[in-house]
């Protein structure tokens, strides 16, 4: 068994609009290791959700993975029938939505709702009749123990708009988890909550990934959660990869550009009476990008040399960045 | 003189009951969204007002407005008692306090051009002579907040979120008033769109004189920028402080937990954590007593029944707790 569960490479997903054809994920690669948790940031529009709804085949025409290999476990998951990738999702790979009201069915208890994944999935049930009743019963109430929600037995009958935000999103979890996937990608899971309650998200997310020794993928627009919460980041603009490495070095001594402009806009009580410094301008459009390095507009230390295409580099020990300032010998 | 002066101010909302409801003596269900704030808000200050959803922070800002009607209390702008307006009066008085949205999308008519909707206070409040003076007092704003002269005809949908920020902004500021709310403008932003948005608010506020409310939920812009901050909890103000008393020495446990629970790149693994159990009670059926105890990791009998009175305990720096004598702190390596 080697040590990578997830490795992506070259990943394209294009998207075909009537104003042009749009690269929302251009040449990207992605490993996450068994037991890891890696964090994904970016702003919106930089690609971070596609990426990841395309590992899990759920992006939607009129977009399609158009290049790349998607290798799960050993597997290829672009090979595999839309049967065969059914099994993958929820069983192998699980995610999870930013927004938890749109994402569970109103129409729905919260009972059924992780029912239906475990009828689904678990192999391990019962085949029939009053015993696969009860185990599923017996399975359901255990995974919203797992996620803190209290009287289980009770709350099972309820459905999503009778439970608070954060307490949806703990739902959600527990759905995901319901089949103990070897990996939960967990895209913005507390971006639509107050802080308290995103702390007590997170500190559960990292909890069960300790327990049950799974991956994680964090996506989110936040680097402090990624600070607290990751072992690896990486950082993405306009459908690229930026920068990756280690979570504490690449906040510590950022080295693209874009990188170092996030960090220091974050507005923040040490750095009171400084001026922050924004990046100016705006994201690219993504249809017809030219070649050069897409954060040139923006960059303040842009050269002629930016106009050219620019590759990932090496920029030390497990770490990489898009940007020519980076040399090479470093590694 | 305070150039705003808050007192006792309450917005109550009652719910509705249906005839039957009313006949059987259903009692009247009442949402206390903001319960009985004082505060005050200094010429050329940035007042901080922080809290989480459903605290009734929005509710009050626009309760100082009195865009929404407030049910009791005063509001005192500038030695005029606003709370006592009549509809020429208020009218007057919007000029001088405006208002800045959270929500970019939702608080630009789709309907007009960037120059009509900013052009529309100088209409209202007969600033302009003629349309080309309008025209010209709208196109100097616009490019002081960052839109190019070319977009004045343009229509919001063909801006970004960023963008119709400066929009808002602009219509906020063509008046020339001297009291801004801001409720929340940078919170439906990208990181760096935000810092774009807060370091113009932050120079005009110089050119111009101008006094802030800010509003927000996240304690790393309001410990950046405002001068004083005061924290809401389900409709009260239960610390209020100069910003680095409060960032340095916090002395309500909600303020403690609220600044431990936000993720900081700077901070990361160095902080105490305190994890607050449980959501924010329904405003409708408040706890007794003080409203932290469901929540509160020191809550002690007394929370349970009796609400805790407003004590100073520090310069300018006053908190709500029973338990402030005992000097007690959740956050480690803090001194209390």
């Amino acid at each position: 068994m080697t040590q990578t569960l997830l490795d992506v490479r070259g990943l394209r997903t294009v998207f075909e609009t009537r104003a042009g054809r749009v690269c929302a994920v251009d040449g990207v690669d992605v490993t996450v290791q068994r037991g890891e948790c890696l964090g994904v940031v970016g702003e919106s529009g930089s690609g971070k959700s596609v990426t990841f709804s395309s590992v899990m085949g759920l992006v939607k025409s009129p977009g399609r993975v158009d290049e790349g290999t998607i290798s799960f476990d050993g597997r290829d998951l672009r090979a595999l029938s839309p049967a065969e990738m059914r099994a993958v999702r929820g069983r192998d790979i699980a995610m999870t939505m930013q927004d938890a009201l749109t994402a569970l069915n109103p129409a729905l208890t919260v009972g059924e709702q992780i029912a239906e994944v475990l009828e689904a999935h678990d192999e391990t049930l019962p085949p029939r009749g009053a015993a696969r009743r009860a185990a599923i019963r017996a399975k359901s109430v255990e995974m919203l123990g797992l996620v803190g929600i209290p009287s289980a037995e009770n709350r099972l009958r309820q459905y999503p708009h009778e439970f608070s935000g954060g307490m949806r999103q703990r739902i959600m979890i527990a759905i995901a988890l319901a089949c103990r996937p070897k990996l939960l990608i967990a895209d913005e899971p507390t971006t639509a909550l107050d802080v308290t309650i995103q702390a007590q998200v997170l500190e559960l997310i990292s909890d069960i990934r300790a327990r049950l020794g799974m991956s994680v993928v964090l996506i989110t627009h936040d680097l402090g959660v990624v600070a607290e919460h990751c072992d690896r980041v990486m950082v993405m603009y306009a459908g690229q990869v930026v920068e990756e490495g280690p979570t504490a070095q690449v906040i510590g001594d950022p080295q693209h550009p874009y990188t170092q402009g996030l960090l220091a806009s974050i507005p923040r009580p040490g750095l009171r009476g400084q001026p922050i410094r924004p990046i100016e301008g705006q994201v690219p459009d993504l249809i017809g990008l030219a070649p050069q390095c897409r954060f040139y507009s923006r960059c303040t230390r842009r050269t002629d040399a930016c106009l050219a295409p620019v590759e990932m580099r090496a920029a030390g020990p497990n770490r990489r960045a898009r940007c020519i300032l980076i040399e090479e010998d470093r590694a | 003189m305070s150039l705003l002066t808050v007192e006792n101010l309450s917005k109550h909302y009652e719910g509705r009951r249906s005839l039957v409801e009313r006949l059987t003596g259903v009692p009247q269900t009442v949402v206390r969204a903001v319960n009985g704030i004082d505060l005050t808000v200094e010429k050329g200050e940035i007042l901080g007002l922080i809290g989480e959803s459903g605290c009734g922070k929005s509710t009050l800002g626009r309760a100082i407005l009195r865009l929404h009607e407030p049910t009791t209390g005063k509001v005192t702008f500038d030695g005029t008692d606003v709370t006592a307006l009549d509809a020429a009066g208020l009218k007057a008085m919007r000029r001088r306090m405006q208002i800045i949205f959270q929500d970019p999308y939702a608080s630009l008519n789709p309907r007009r051009t960037v120059a009509q909707i900013v052009g529309l206070p100088l209409k209202l409040h007969g600033l302009a002579q003629t349309d080309d003076e309008a025209r010209a007092i709208v196109a100097r704003i616009c490019e002081r907040v960052g839109l190019k002269a070319n977009q004045l005809d343009r229509y919001p949908h063909q801006f970004s979120g960023g963008q119709r920020q400066r929009i808002g902004i602009a219509r906020a500021l063509v008046s020339n008033p001297e009291f801004i709310v801001c409720d929340e403008p940078v919170s439906a932003l990208d990181v760096s769109i935000q810092a774009q948005i807060i370091a113009l608010l932050l120079e005009l506020k110089r050119e111009m004189g101008l006094t802030y409310l800010f509003i927000s939920h996240d304690i790393s812009v309001i410990g950046y920028l405002a001068d004083r901050v005061a924290v809401m909890y389900l409709g009260e103000i239960v610390e209020m402080g100069p910003v680095e008393a409060i960032l340095a020495n916090p002395r309500h446990p909600y303020t403690q937990s609220l600044m431990s629970a936000v993720p900081e790149v700077d901070h990361a693994g160095r902080r105490a954590r305190v994890r607050l159990a449980g959501d924010l009670p329904s405003p409708l059926n408040p706890p007794a007593g003080c409203k932290f105890h469901t929540r509160c990791p020191l809550a002690v009998e007394a929370c349970r029944s009796r609400a805790p009175v407003t004590e100073t305990v520090g310069p300018g720096h006053s908190a709500a707790c029973h338990r402030l004598a005992e000097n007690l702190s959740l956050l480690e390596g803090t001194p209390a």
